[in-house]
């Protein structure tokens, strides 16, 4: 895996010259990759060793609490999870979660960016506040919602109540809460959606937008058959990139529902938190931590696959 | 086209109209950045409230500008002193990742290799593996170096967790600066370090800039690692915030201050970086 390994000397290179001295000529190779040495090393150690690392602890009965009786179990962990009803609610529920936000935040983004596409006088004022959602830390987010969204006090029911649709206890009714969770991720990071999508129409040669401007009855199809092909790129980029984020959510769920009411927002990364540092069963924690990194790589590359199917990435 | 419109006596009803939809346009805009913007709003606005205001059924908008909050922050709490484990965190992860970032950066860029990308590649698919993922070995690990508990057990998976997003944009920083401005130095017989502190660095120091401040952004915000892997005595800001939500009593106005706190110094990075935004949030993919 060290960027050494795959820089091989052309052949018949040494016969035009006098070989040098094997240090010399090392030098010479490698001494420009020498620089690259201690951040690959910090890297490889800080990736391979906790993911080699748990993936041995996986295969054991392992509960932090009570570290004597360790002991080997083979793929106990995995048959258990496998079999286990509320690790399937837990995917279910997180794809529920990922599918709907990042959607959502696809679309809304897109839209906003087509609105901000034309300047208009104080456009670049609105897009600065557009930003501010997105660098609020969620945990910042999660209290504020948790605030917001108070049944008591909460200005939302105030607004609710007025319109007449009485009040709702958005994170603590089991009807409410999921849906609620992924509005509040929809609110930060459209934003991000928003910025990439503005970032990508600015790339589209100027003739093809103005011919949908100039034919307003067929710019909706100019737009679906002509603008979006050639922003598939940026679309895939920004649409893998916030999967992989949304598949992670921990903070707002920690300040907010904790998993609950019942389990409708046990996410796969709460039930790996709960696992792992609630009841400590680090074996079952590991093991649960595999499945998840693979039905990640695996949701985000299929994704990938189905939104640049001639595989052309780069 | 031209002659025609010239015609018209009176603005073209084509320019009329475009104007009126330019006007629509920007009317839907501002609506949609209010919503947007609301929450932030509230927030900043109870962070000005006294206690009974914030909790108030029927809430009012405004609050008179006071800093009453802000200042029992800082005098009740140890909020203070979460912050400034914050920014030391925060910083020295970001200086480190800089550093071991541009050392990976530069040959990649510069360097001509088989396998380069497949380098790079690796180095970017670390990036899809979920934190939660790595923790328990992570944290299994950092606790037989006794780091637990220690800034220093934060400063380290920072500096892990932002190196990827740093190879990768300043490997587009580098890759953007012509070749030949630093072949001038070579040639000129400097060292290629000599070049990379004379001529690359300066040259690409707004890159350094905008990935510093992501890098920043990314790390202050953070709250898993830094919930599992500090103690009391070390916690960092987010991790302050949670401490206001006692069983006993939810101070949501000086939650609100705090929060203010938190938020405020990544905004003022984020705007300043806007110009970079795109190109950092996608890892450099769009420009």
């Amino acid at each position: 895996m060290t960027p050494t390994t795959t820089i091989r000397p052309r052949g018949g290179e040494s016969e035009a010259h006098p070989r040098p001295s094997g240090w010399a000529a090392a030098r010479r190779k490698f001494g420009p990759l020498l620089p690259m040495a201690p951040g690959m090393l910090f890297l490889f150690v800080m990736s391979i060793y906790p993911t080699f690392y748990s993936l041995f602890i996986s295969l054991f009965r392992w509960n932090l609490a009570d570290p004597s009786r360790a002991r080997f179990g083979g793929l106990h962990n995995y048959v258990l999870l496998l079999t286990d009803v509320t690790f399937w609610n837990a995917v279910l529920v997180t794809f529920i979660f990922v599918g709907a936000a990042v959607s959502m935040e696809l679309v809304l983004g897109l839209g906003i960016a087509l609105l901000f596409f034309h300047r208009f006088p104080g456009d670049r004022f609105l897009r600065a506040v557009l930003i501010l959602p997105m660098v609020v830390a969620p945990v910042v987010v999660g209290l504020l919602s948790r605030y917001m969204l108070n049944v008591q006090f909460g200005v939302v029911n105030f607004l609710t109540e007025n319109l007449g649709l009485g009040r709702i206890d958005f994170l603590g009714d089991p009807a409410w809460a999921l849906g609620t969770l992924i509005v509040i991720d929809i609110w930060q990071w459209t934003p991000f959606m928003f910025l990439i999508m503005l970032a990508a129409l600015q790339g589209v040669p100027e003739d093809i937008i103005e011919a949908a401007k100039v034919d307003g009855a067929r710019s909706g199809r100019i737009f679906f058959d002509h603008i979006l092909p050639l922003i598939r790129y940026p679309v895939a980029v920004a649409v893998a990139l916030r999967m992989i984020d949304a598949f992670r959510v921990y903070d707002i769920i920690y300040m907010t529902t904790r998993g609950g009411p019942i389990d409708v927002t046990q996410t796969l990364s709460w039930q790996i938190y709960d696992a792992g540092f609630k009841s400590l069963d680090i074996g079952y924690a590991a093991a649960y931590s595999w499945l998840m990194l693979i039905i990640v790589v695996v949701a985000v590359t299929l994704t990938l696959k189905f939104l640049l199917p001639d595989g052309d990435a780069k | 086209m031209s002659t025609i419109s010239v015609t018209f006596a009176g603005p073209s009803p084509r320019r009329m109209r475009a104007k009126v939809t330019t006007a629509v346009r920007a009317l839907a805009a501002l609506i949609v950045s209010l919503i947007f913007f609301a929450p932030i709003y509230w927030m900043i606005m109870t962070a000005f409230k006294t206690g009974n205001e914030a909790f108030t059924a029927a809430p009012s908008l405004f609050a008179w500008p006071s800093i009453e909050n802000f200042r029992l922050v800082f005098t009740q709490s140890n909020f203070g002193l979460a912050l400034s484990t914050s920014l030391l965190v925060t910083t020295t992860s970001t200086i480190l990742c800089l550093i071991l970032g541009a050392s990976i950066a530069y040959p990649l860029a510069r360097v001509k290799m088989r396998g380069q990308k497949h380098v790079a590649f690796w180095i970017l698919s670390l990036r899809i593996i979920p934190p939660i993922a790595t923790i328990i070995p992570l944290f299994l690990m950092l606790r037989t170096f006794g780091l637990t508990g220690s800034i220093w057990s934060l400063v380290v998976v920072y500096t892990y967790m932002n190196l990827p997003l740093t190879v990768w944009l300043l490997r587009g920083f580098f890759a953007d600066l012509p070749k030949e401005i630093e072949e001038a130095s070579l040639v000129d017989g400097a060292s290629r370090f000599r070049t990379f502190v004379s001529i690359t660095l300066p040259l690409t120091a707004p890159g350094f800039i905008a990935t510093g401040l992501l890098c920043f952004i990314f790390a202050w915000n953070e709250f898993l690692f830094a919930n599992i892997l500090t103690g009391a005595a070390t916690h960092t800001a987010p991790v302050g915030l949670t401490e206001y939500v006692t069983p006993v009593s939810v101070e949501w106005n000086k939650i609100m201050a705090a929060g203010t706190l938190v938020v405020l110094p990544v905004w003022i990075g984020a705007l300043s970086v806007q110009r970079y935004l795109v190109r950092g949030l996608t890892m450099g993919a769009v420009k």
